[in-house]
């Protein structure tokens, strides 16, 4: 049979031919814009296969004939028929830059992707976007702020674009899909088979049913390191607005503000505690010009989509009775161990853990490893409250 | 001609009576040590030779048999050196044998005719059938606390022989000088803030349950481990002789005095082996750790670092209270009645100061919290986590109740505890619940919700009300309230397992 020709007999798509280049092993989006040439995909992989890649590689530098050698070997024992059907069988769609499906997004991008790998709808990437970027150690504040934002702005019609890592990406897509509204967006490093973090599985699914998760990498690709700043290069350039959450000193959050900077993207940072750790970056943002994210509301400014008064959700948690309020006072807005609050308030311990089971209970109080955190506003799911955890919720999604 | 010598060996801590029979005959000139002696045992000859011809004796030049009885249980060490001795010059006639007829005899000889000490005088004595007993005078103060007025001593062989021999009277034992008064221990006053860990420690001493401290580098886990010692009551006279049963017999320093009158304190490094922790050996069956902190308090710092294996072996010391080692040559039992204390990390790097601030990976903490067993981390009836103390008030903070009012609360609690059941609270059976820890109406819905949510087992739920009923008995209270149930689980925070930072991480 030729390999030139389909399952069925039909010659395959370019798109073929490119996601075979880009399962070759060390093949990253610049190296496979080398490889092409300016030419097409089948081209290219018959280059590969005899050998005859030529000068094509001399960019590269010292690995190009190492490289070429491996590529060979590797395309040689392939089908590039019998993997395109791996991806109709995974019902992941490929599509490659400059052919008629591919988001008009990145016409004008300095850094495109060379092939998307899709599972969803393409369509979701029509309308407003705002990417949602945090770190994966986030406080509970952090997680909260990203859920409000996330339900928010999907509730106002724009997609929410993240990348479905532990913490602040999850609560925001965990937000964007709690309310009916515009459909998420993902992006990620890995292989669209190839779930990471495992803990996001119900969350990928959900977010792949209602929107569309995209990555650069062909199936089966694990998610080595270089492949996050990458992944982070296309939330970038996706998103109209990106409002960082929470992130560390030197977080991997930075890396998608370089990139939205560099596309003349508005960067707008959640203010956090000069105390923690986990908004230093943020705050360092906001010092050098980023624009403060204080809700929905403010993202919406910055996207040119002002609206009206917005109305915040009545609150539903039971009211704090008059011997849990000096108790819910004396947790304040920062972490805080109980140590603290029995020295702050000056009551026993009993009395203490008493009040604070009840606030616990109510939802007011969150806690985890010790530290307790006061719960803003009513977030129904995401409270670690029992009383909610029954509730079909964000909870579900965020497992 | 034949003389029997009583003496005693050691088994464990016990130690069992055994009768020195020496056999003095004509034939070809030798030497013979049966009944199971080990090699220290066997070199006794040498030993007793030497100390013979120094102390101006002739050494027979006939058959001597020394034979160890009973002769089918295996013996160790140096300290039949003397009765050795002492019976081949009985045999001998140098010495009337019925001047040694109601002696025991305990010593390892110098080459000079010197009594040395042996370790375990305190169960070897215990065990000596007859009416006096002769020690090396280094060993006197620990034979007085069980053998009495028929402790005798002497300096060297040459001594013995003539008093024994009617020329000289005992010398006097040194009548016991009043023990020293016992050094300070660590006072709980000096701890700054940390209420809620001080309360827990309490809470320990009074009821007996281990506890496990999880907090950053230099939040006081150390500090806070090292003085619940003081908050101890003082050791009753037998739980003392008991303590220092095991301590003799493993061979550690004894206090001036020789009682052991405090609660002990152990804290074994982390690569401790299985042996060293519950006890056992190749051949001479010693206690461990754990049984060297019997009525005390065993802390295992930097608990994640512990050889599995050996934090494994504590399971059914920790569940039983005794230790029972079982080897080709023999089994042992050994006390192991200990609050064990329990220190870690929250995860390698340390620095959970604050939500957000860890900088470990997720499966590096997985593999740090997989080396602690789920049945171990059980054992805790206490689990809190400690902060580092707000800086105004370590500097600023007025010190703390002090040890000694902590203890006398402590004290009135564990004496509670014993008038109503017999035991201390860490060791109610659950049957026994319903009737010495009655809660009231509001405890008992507490305590519903929390089995409802899913953070209390069955079991843990007995401990629960177990540590409960330790802090109502702390605040003087019969019926176990409310406020007693919230602060016993505030203090069985949910131990971080692996599954359980994957759920928490995904919130």
């Amino acid at each position: 049979m030729n390999p030139a020709d389909g399952i069925d007999g039909a010659p395959l798509p370019e798109a073929a031919w490119l996601a075979a280049l880009l399962g070759l092993s060390d093949m990253g989006p610049r190296r496979l814009l080398l490889t092409l040439a300016g030419g097409g995909g089948e081209a290219a992989w018959r280059a590969v296969v005899t050998g005859r890649l030529g000068h094509r590689l001399h960019p590269i530098g010292r690995r190009a004939v190492e490289l070429a050698a491996l590529w060979q070997r590797e395309a040689r024992c392939r089908d590039v028929a019998e993997e395109w059907q791996r991806y109709r069988d995974a019902s992941v769609g490929v599509t490659a830059l400059g052919s008629p499906g591919f988001p008009a997004v990145f016409d004008d991008d300095p850094e495109p992707p060379a092939v998307l790998f899709h599972q969803g709808s393409l369509d979701a990437i029509a309308g407003a976007r705002v990417g949602i970027v945090g770190t994966r150690r986030c406080t509970r504040y952090g997680r909260d702020v990203a859920f409000e934002i996330g339900a928010g702005l999907a509730a106002a019609g724009v997609a929410v674009v993240s990348g479905l890592a532990l913490g602040i990406d999850a609560c925001a897509h965990a937000g964007a899909i709690s309310v009916d509204g515009a459909p998420p967006i993902a992006v990620v490093g890995s292989g669209l088979d190839v779930v990471y973090p495992k803990a996001n599985r119900g969350l990928w699914a959900d977010v792949a049913a209602r929107g569309v998760v995209l990555s650069e990498a062909p199936l089966g690709t694990s998610p080595a390191r270089w492949r996050f700043p990458a992944r982070n290069r296309l939330i970038a350039a996706l998103s109209d607005v990106v409002v960082v959450v929470e992130s560390h000193e030197a977080g991997g959050s930075l890396s998608t503000v370089a990139e939205a900077v560099a596309r003349d993207r508005p960067v707008l940072a959640v203010p956090g505690s000069v105390r923690s750790p986990a908004s230093r970056g943020t705050n360092a943002l906001l010092a050098d010009g980023a624009g403060p994210a204080g809700g929905v509301e403010d993202v919406l400014i910055a996207l040119g989509m002002s609206t009206g008064a917005h109305r915040r959700a009545a609150e539903r948690r039971p009211p704090v009775g008059a011997a849990t309020a000096p108790v819910l006072e004396a947790v304040g807005w920062h972490p805080s161990t109980t140590e603290q609050v029995v020295l702050r308030t000056g009551r026993s311990l009993g009395e203490v853990a008493l009040a604070i089971d009840e606030l616990v209970r109510g939802g007011w109080l969150s806690r985890r490893e010790g530290w307790l955190e006061r719960v803003s506003a009513d977030r129904a799911g995401l409270v670690d409250a029992p009383a909610n955890a029954a509730q079909p919720g964000a909870d579900s999604h965020a497992e | 001609m034949l003389a029997i010598v009583s003496s005693a060996a050691l088994s464990g801590v016990q130690g069992f009576p055994v009768s020195v029979e020496v056999h003095v005959s004509g034939g070809l000139p030798g030497f013979a040590v049966v009944g199971l002696p080990d090699t220290s045992c066997r070199e006794a000859r040498d030993r007793v030779r030497s100390a013979l011809l120094s102390s101006g004796l002739e050494w027979p030049v006939r058959r001597v048999t020394v034979n160890l009885a009973p002769s089918g249980v295996p013996k160790g060490g140096a300290g039949f050196d003397l009765a050795i001795a002492v019976g081949l010059l009985a045999a001998i006639e140098e010495i009337p044998p019925e001047s040694i007829a109601s002696l025991g005899f305990l010593a390892e000889l110098g080459l000079d005719g010197s009594l040395r000490p042996v370790t375990g005088a305190l169960p070897l004595v215990d065990a000596v059938a007859a009416d006096g007993v002769v020690v090396a005078p280094d060993n006197v103060d620990e034979a007085r606390l069980v053998g009495g007025d028929g402790v005798r001593t002497v300096a060297t062989l040459a001594e013995l022989l003539t008093v024994l021999r009617g020329d000289a009277a005992w010398p006097d034992v040194a009548a016991a000088p009043a023990p020293p008064p016992l050094p300070p221990l660590p006072d709980l006053a000096e701890v700054r803030g940390q209420p809620v860990a001080r309360q827990a420690l309490e809470v320990a001493a009074a009821g007996g349950h281990h506890l496990l401290m999880i907090g950053p580098p230099g939040a006081g886990k150390t500090m806070l481990a090292r003085r619940l010692p003081g908050l101890l009551p003082p050791l009753e006279p037998a739980e003392a002789i008991d303590v220092t049963r095991v301590w003799s017999a493993s061979g550690a320093t004894l206090p001036p005095g020789g009682l052991v009158r405090r609660p002990p304190f152990r804290a074994p490094h982390h690569n401790v082996s299985p042996v060293a922790l519950v006890g056992g050996g190749h051949r001479s069956m010693r206690p461990g750790e754990v049984s060297l902190a019997t009525n005390g308090v065993l802390f295992l710092d930097e608990l994640g670092e512990f050889v599995p294996q050996a934090l494994e072996s504590l399971r059914q010391p920790l569940e039983e209270g005794v230790v029972r080692v079982s080897r080709a040559n023999g089994s042992a039992t050994y006390p192991a009645r200990v609050v064990l204390v329990a220190a870690m990390n929250p995860c390698p790097c340390g620095r959970s100061g604050a939500p957000g601030a860890c900088r470990c990976s997720d499966a590096a903490r997985a593999r740090y919290h997989r080396r602690l067993s789920g049945p171990l981390l059980d054992r805790f009836d206490l689990r809190l986590h400690v902060h580092r103390p707000d800086p105004e008030h370590l500097l600023r903070g007025s010190p703390g109740e002090t040890s000694a009012s902590v203890r006398d609360r402590v004290g009135a609690a564990r004496v509670r505890a014993l008038e109503r059941q017999g035991c201390l609270n860490g060791r109610l059976a659950p049957a026994e619940l319903d009737e010495v820890a009655p809660l009231t109406p509001a405890a008992v819905l507490l305590l519903e919700n929390a089995v409802r949510d899913g953070r209390l087992s069955a079991r843990g739920l007995h401990r629960v009300r177990c540590v409960a009923r330790s802090i109502a008995d702390l605040a003087e209270s019969s019926a176990v309230a409310d406020h007693h149930v919230a602060a016993a689980l505030e203090f069985r925070l949910p131990v971080l397992t692996p599954e359980s930072y994957a759920s928490a991480v995904r919130r």
